[in-house]
């Protein structure tokens, strides 16, 4: 099997069609289908897996030809970082479709839906899993255009409006993105990510950090740090929830790991040694702490069920970027990496979680609910679960990476002096974010009930939520496998 | 490869259209006059692109021998005055992409404009002598053929402009005419003063001599009078002011051919001027007035775009917006620059032509301005499907054709140096994502007004699906065109 990793890009490819017209029969067919089709792309990628741990540069490579006059290729690659983001990804997506069985019964145009979630599902795992550059911002943006009329057309509120607040922020990103690989292209002349990390190295500065900025800007707006967030809370909180467990669980991390791979992958070791590379990575930090406490705060005062949780994800950015701006100090870049991955799974819990007490009750107001943990239990244990692993309980799963990510913390201030205040800081608000959990917590499954009667969760929402609660808790425990894999990948090669 | 083969295919365009009008009158009696002129277009477009094949398959088969093939009517010591024809690459793919892209807007104006009208003979003669006109100018090797082919072309224009007749249409055709007199006048000038000065107008003879020109003041005043005189025709924006009255004005139909064959024609004349005849800046640095001339385009032809309701009228200022991006590569003279310029004219072409097809299919159902396109994105799905594909091609996504063009025009800017004006070009280009996705907005987010079912002509979405499909095909696998331009890149070394 020589072609695993294109098998599993054009699987939701083909898949969007038929998604289509059996959903045109019935919606449960083509949520199944691709629910199927998201569980086969798991088990190829695991395929992979021990081929990645034992080869000797822990890479698997295929490649494909594509447009050679402009040395665009298909060229796929999986390491442990990208393979453990597209699993995560993967797992994220099928328990999304499940969830939307029930969630969205109701709704119109259910085809449309299960076809574009799996044009997105393409985009997703498209943009975690290759290595040329021209193939990545294709991916980039098929990412974009499903999510833009999921948010719109199945949205509460004014769903098209933050559609597209959505769409314009990150399309303006993604073009400061292509800025920055045609001037790659031009100074390097080859769009693969590792040879031109190579060839950059004998090219002159100056134009080097114009190419670093332009890059990470269009990563930045598309991870919602600071001060490019303005789009997240309306698009997170208006989409609908499986909608939003995505948008909050893979695609911000897919700006926080293009971050980590192309900026600081590729761009940043041919300037590491001048100050400005310093200075960028000191900056990093900074934006990092200030989202991290931005959204805390926000999250705090904020009574809307998806807003809290939509502001926490600001936040839990701002944690990656600290641990990402450390490069390329081992233990906090696999922090950052396991921390996507744990956050990715504990924030689309707590969507999810969300999406059923919005279903079930009809109101997003948590000064309005109350007492919760009676009348809908698995609600409950998913929302405590969520909220305790994003508050960073020991035995949940962002415990570990926050940990992680503290010790490699420690071991930078070693060397350098400026991040024992960012660190500090760091530690404070994780603190906050503890408040904010309780907070939402208390409101909405303890205390006095102001809810009178609600309706049992239909069995997939609960089946949904279910595996994700028993997937975070073992993250919690048992880290081994992901802590492994992103190991693996020599740091050596990426920079440094 | 002798004349009679260039000339095979342009006589071909002009007989056919003679004889057209005798068939439409016979046909249009009858009652499937819609099949006998189908068939006739069908046998029409075989016999000329036979020509053309055939012309295509003799020029590569001499290809190394002689890039530059130069044909004259007169031998001996004469030559230099004679009517010169050249064939070299970058015309025989303009004859190309000419016939292809001509032949589907016939199909859809065989459509669109009744055939038993009256004058409806002669609108089909008409574009196809402007066919013919414009593969003639491309394939002209002298300054004065090229204008003869070219006022022939822009004379037609005009008639495809008035032909519904009404004081609208009269008012902007005359507008268009008194342009475009206004431009051969110039153009005429600048011709005298060259003729006056170099003793010849041949392409080749022209720049040899200009090369060792001492005293240049005469040789500047000529370039301002024709480069004005091709800049008003191909609406460059201080001379853009007839093109949206005259698009708006038209039918559809004529919108979508001109905008696909005579305004790319324009920017080929453009390209062919510039690049091929004054490119050693020795010869004249006229670069930075195009530089700016390319931002004033790309910002007034968005910002316009973005403040105008009527979408007829919204993809006309797009027109002008592509002037700027064409103008882009053309100022970065680089083989990178040539091959995007290529590119887009094939695509820009493609998808204008899309455009103003679906926009012309929504005016026969009374929508005209953004407020009557509410909700149409449900009523009806393939011709708003149709023009989702070319506002996403022409905002530049992927995986649509428009993607590419924009990519390699930047990146030819980013090689020549001139970051700044593609950077410029980034930050418009968000600008049209944000008015397209106006335009979605409206089609799919606000509520419709209108009751019942809105059938959508079956036959007209042919052709605008044949282009759908063009676009999204070339969006995904370039290769072919860029292919076919190769050639170009190699043969532009050897004058830069």
């Amino acid at each position: 099997m020589g072609n695993i990793l294109l098998l599993v890009t054009v699987l939701p490819v083909l898949g969007a069609p038929l998604a289509y017209l059996l959903g045109k029969k019935s919606p449960r067919i083509a949520a199944f289908l691709i629910s199927l089709i998201c569980l086969a792309e798991i088990v190829l990628l695991f395929t992979i897996v021990p081929q990645v741990l034992n080869s000797v540069d822990h890479k698997y490579v295929e490649s494909y030809s594509w447009i050679p006059t402009i040395y665009a290729s298909l060229t796929f690659f999986a390491d442990g970082i990208s393979l453990s983001m597209a699993i995560i990804t993967l797992v994220l997506i099928f328990t999304a479709t499940i969830f939307s069985v029930n969630y969205m019964q109701d709704r119109r145009g259910l085809a449309e839906y299960y076809a574009l979630l799996a044009l997105l599902s393409a985009g997703l795992v498209g943009v975690f899993i290759t290595s040329n550059l021209m193939l990545f911002y294709f991916c980039w943006e098929l990412m974009l255009v499903p999510s833009y009329f999921i948010i719109g057309e199945w949205g509460y509120r004014k769903p098209y409006r933050a559609a597209f607040k959505f769409f314009i922020f990150t399309h303006a990103g993604a073009i400061f993105v292509l800025l920055g690989i045609g001037a790659i292209f031009m100074l390097t002349g080859d769009l693969d990510i590792f040879s031109a990390q190579v060839a950059l190295m004998n090219t002159p500065p100056d134009l080097v950090m114009w190419i670093l900025l332009s890059l990470t800007l269009g990563f930045a707006v598309k991870m919602a740090v600071v001060p490019f967030h303005m789009w997240l809370p309306d698009a997170h909180s208006e989409a609908p929830a499986p909608m939003s467990a995505l948008l909050s669980g893979v695609i911000i991390s897919a700006g926080a790991y293009a971050i980590l791979r192309i900026s600081l992958g590729t761009v940043l070791p041919s300037i590491l040694s001048i100050s400005f590379g310093s200075q960028f990575l000191h900056s990093l930090a900074i934006l990092g702490v200030i989202s991290a406490f931005f959204g805390s705060f926000i999250a705090l005062v904020e009574n809307d069920v998806k807003r809290i949780i939509a502001y926490s994800s600001i936040a839990h950015m701002g944690y990656v970027l600290f641990g990402l701006s450390m490069f390329p100090y081992v233990e906090a870049i696999i922090g950052a990496v396991l921390h996507l991955v744990n956050h990715a799974v504990s924030k689309g819990l707590f969507f999810l979680s969300a999406g059923s007490l919005m279903k079930q009750l009809e109101i997003r107001d948590i000064r309005e609910m109350g007492g919760l943990a009676n009348k809908m239990p698995i609600t409950a244990i998913a929302g405590s679960t969520a909220a305790l692993s994003i508050a960073g309980i020991p035995a949940f799963a962002c415990f570990i990476s926050e940990f992680i990510m503290f010790v490699g913390a420690f071991k930078a201030i070693k060397n350098d002096g400026f991040y024992i205040i960012p660190t500090i800081l760091m530690l404070i608000a994780t603190v906050l974010s503890l408040a904010y959990a309780l907070r939402y917590i208390g409101h909405v499954f303890l205390g006095k009930s102001k809810v009178e009667e609600v309706e049992k969760e239909p069995s997939l929402m609960k089946i949904a939520m279910l595996i994700l609660v028993v997937i975070v808790i073992l993250l919690g425990v048992w880290p081994t496998f992901f802590v492994e894999l992103i190991a693996s990948v020599e740091f050596a090669l990426l920079g440094g | 490869m002798n004349l009679l083969e260039v000339f095979l295919p342009i006589v071909s365009f002009i007989v056919f259209s003679l004889l057209t009008i005798p068939v439409t009158n016979i046909a249009g009696g009858k009652r499937r006059k819609s099949m006998i002129m189908l068939s006739w277009f069908i046998v029409i477009f075989t016999v000329t692109s036979i020509f053309v094949a055939n012309l295509v398959a003799e020029y590569y088969a001499q290809m190394e021998k002689e890039p530059f093939l130069n044909l004259t009517f007169s031998r001996g010591l004469n030559v230099i005055f004679s009517s010169t024809f050249m064939i070299d690459a970058v015309s025989i793919y303009m004859a190309i992409i000419f016939t292809v892209v001509s032949a589907i807007t016939l199909l859809y104006s065989l459509f669109y404009i009744d055939a038993r009208e009256p004058l409806s003979g002669r609108y089909y003669a008409l574009m196809l002598l402007i066919t013919a006109c414009v593969i003639g100018a491309c394939f002209s090797g002298d300054f004065l053929t090229l204008f003869i082919f070219w006022e022939a072309s822009a004379v037609g224009s005009g008639f495809l402009m008035l032909y519904k007749e009404s004081p609208r249409s009269i008012h902007a055709t005359l507008k268009y005419l008194i342009m475009i007199i206004i431009a051969s006048a110039f153009i005429v000038y600048g011709l005298s003063i060259i003729y006056g000065l170099a003793g010849t107008l041949n392409f080749w003879a022209v720049k040899q001599i200009l090369m060792s020109l001492k005293d240049k003041h005469l040789f500047i005043l000529s370039f301002i009078f024709m480069a004005t005189g091709y800049a008003i025709e191909s609406a460059i924006v201080p001379f853009h002011m007839w093109l949206p009255d005259a698009y708006t004005a038209a039918p559809a139909s004529s919108s979508a051919f001109l905008s696909a064959l005579v305004d790319q024609g324009s920017y080929y004349v453009l390209l062919r001027i510039l690049v091929y005849i004054l490119t050693p800046p020795t010869i004249l640095d006229w670069r930075i007035v195009l530089a700016f001339l390319s931002i004033f385009s790309m910002i007034l032809g968005n910002l316009l775009a973005l403040i105008e309701h009527n979408i007829k009228r919204l993809i006309a200022y797009v027109c002008i917006a592509d002037v700027g991006y064409n103008l882009i590569a053309i100022t970065s003279v680089t083989p990178l620059g040539v091959m995007g310029n290529l590119y887009f004219f094939l695509v820009g072409g493609l998808t204008t032509a899309l455009s103003f097809m679906t926009v012309g299919i929504l005016n026969n159902i009374g929508i005209k301005t953004l407020g009557d396109l509410s909700g149409i994105g449900r009523k009806m799905p393939l011709t708003s499907l149709a023009l989702l594909t070319g506002a996403f091609s022409f905002s530049g996504f992927p995986p649509f054709a428009g993607f590419f063009a924009k990519y390699l025009v930047f990146t030819a800017a980013i090689e020549a140096g001139l970051s700044w004006l593609a950077i410029v070009g980034v930050l418009t280009s968000i600008v049209q994502a944000a008015y397209f996705l106006r335009l979605v907005n409206y089609m799919f987010a606000k509520k419709t007004r209108r009751r019942g079912e809105l059938s959508e002509p079956k036959n007209l979405l042919i052709p605008v699906f044949m282009l759908t499909i063009m676009i999204i095909f070339l969006g995904i696998y370039p290769t072919i065109i860029l292919e076919l331009i190769k050639p170009v890149v190699q043969q532009i070394t050897l004058i830069i």
